[in-house]
């Protein structure tokens, strides 16, 4: 026993490790979320869709309010949406992207409760691009819906994201805490399917608790998720 | 095994020593790969009963840190530097060891299965690094405390790493979170 007393330590360490192992990879909650709504997120967002479509005419009807001699020419010229939400579902990888335009500047963020990105770009002649942190987006904008490709890291999927009203959309929360930064991201769609991460520093972070749009509190830490409109300048500042 | 000649006795004896120093070499250098080249998912099973996979990483690696102290006296009292009545200080020795050990499994496996090995910010990049070492010489005791006619200060060199690399993982991380955002379980 007590020669290899050692041996079985090690041995009941290894055995820990496979079962954790087995246990991981047969259970991961997050795509579990997901996945089980694949099947009835299209026929959501096909719903939203034709309610949503009129939405960004509308918007930018009311975003002509103030500079109206400027905003009929420039429409001639780019027929991109100056405010639009969009959210959906990345095919295959099964997490969530949102896509907010305003004037022009363009906020993201994709997120299956595992990995994220936060992504900053551009919207012109009714195509966005945005970078991110291993992360590139392009979308075509149109008939409501953002389509393209998000390239993160060496993999590549495909998503179609349909045009979304509050409290739908994407929400970005930030605290200070002793010398660390503490960002939470958090995309909802009209069907009630949500995704979030929350981070401390770069490295350090979580999976999100499901979303319902109030104040989330992590680990003690007050997070007050803001939307796109009252996020977006700090964000790309 | 007193009464052979010192000189080959010794050689001898350093050279229990190669084998188990090669596989603890190699425990650390696959883990370091592994937390390299493995992508990050971002998930994995843990502990129930935190709030969330980093208060559990959190309390058991500082469950494990207390273990460690306790691995220290007894280790003296084993020795001898600390006058002790009774033979117990042996068997606490081997289950605050084996516990300590245990305590870190889940830790260690969140932080390789679910973040992986990380150079960017100095804390992780240490804490990284100190968690490969970890494993690599834990092994190397284990496989050493079965030999006989190890040199005398082999056991109290590879503890004492183990003690101070433990002691580094704590405060790259659980002490890292306590003083950044507070005690939360």
């Amino acid at each position: 026993m007590s020669r290899l007393g050692p041996i079985y330590t090690l041995a009941v360490g290894a055995v820990m490790t496979a079962g954790l192992t087995v246990a991981s990879a047969t259970a991961s909650p997050a795509i579990q979320e997901t996945a089980a709504i694949p099947a009835a997120a299209p026929q959501a967002n096909t719903e939203a869709t034709p309610e949503a479509t009129p939405e960004p005419t509308a918007d930018t009807a009311d975003a002509t309010q103030e500079p109206e001699e400027v905003a009929a020419p420039e429409q001639q010229e780019d027929p991109t949406p100056k405010k639009a939400d969009y959210a959906g579902v990345v095919d295959q990888n099964g997490g969530l992207i949102a896509i907010s335009i305003r004037n022009g500047k363009v906020v993201g963020y994709f997120c299956d409760g595992q990995i994220e990105a936060w992504l900053r770009g551009t919207a012109a002649d009714n195509t966005v691009t945005l970078e991110g942190k291993d992360t590139l987006v392009t979308a075509a904008l149109r008939g409501g819906k953002a389509q393209g490709r998000i390239e993160f890291k060496n993999k590549s999927w495909r998503f179609s994201a349909a045009t979304v009203k509050k409290p739908s959309g994407l929400y970005r929360a930030t605290a200070q805490v002793r010398g660390a930064r503490v960002v939470g991201g958090w995309i909802k769609l009209p069907n009630g399917q949500s995704v979030g991460r929350l981070m401390i520093g770069e490295n350090a972070g979580e999976a999100a608790p499901a979303f319902d749009g109030g104040v989330q509190e992590w680990y003690g830490i007050p997070l007050t998720p803001q939307d796109p409109d009252q996020f977006i300048d700090a964000f790309l500042s | 095994m007193s009464h052979t000649q010192v000189a080959p006795q010794h050689r001898g004896a350093v050279a229990l020593l190669v084998i188990p120093v090669l596989a603890g070499g190699l425990v650390a250098a696959a883990l370091g790969v592994y937390g390299e080249l493995h992508p990050p998912t971002g998930f994995a099973v843990g502990i129930a009963g935190f709030s969330g996979p980093l208060a559990m990483k959190v309390w058991l690696t500082t469950i494990a840190a207390v273990l460690a102290l306790v691995q220290v006296f007894t280790a003296f009292a084993i020795w001898g530097r600390i006058p002790v009545q009774g033979s117990w200080p042996g068997p606490v020795h081997r289950w605050s060891g084996r516990l300590a050990f245990l305590a870190t499994v889940p830790v260690a496996f969140h932080c390789l299965y679910s973040v992986g090995a990380r150079y960017d910010d100095p804390r992780v990049m240490f804490h990284s690094i100190l968690g490969c070492l970890f494993y690599g010489v834990f092994v190397t005791k284990m496989l050493s405390l079965p030999k006989r006619g190890l040199p005398g200060w082999s056991l109290p060199v590879l503890g004492g790493l183990l003690f101070t690399l433990l002691i580094g993982l704590w405060l790259t991380s659980s002490f890292w979170f306590f003083t950044t955002i507070g005690i939360q379980f």
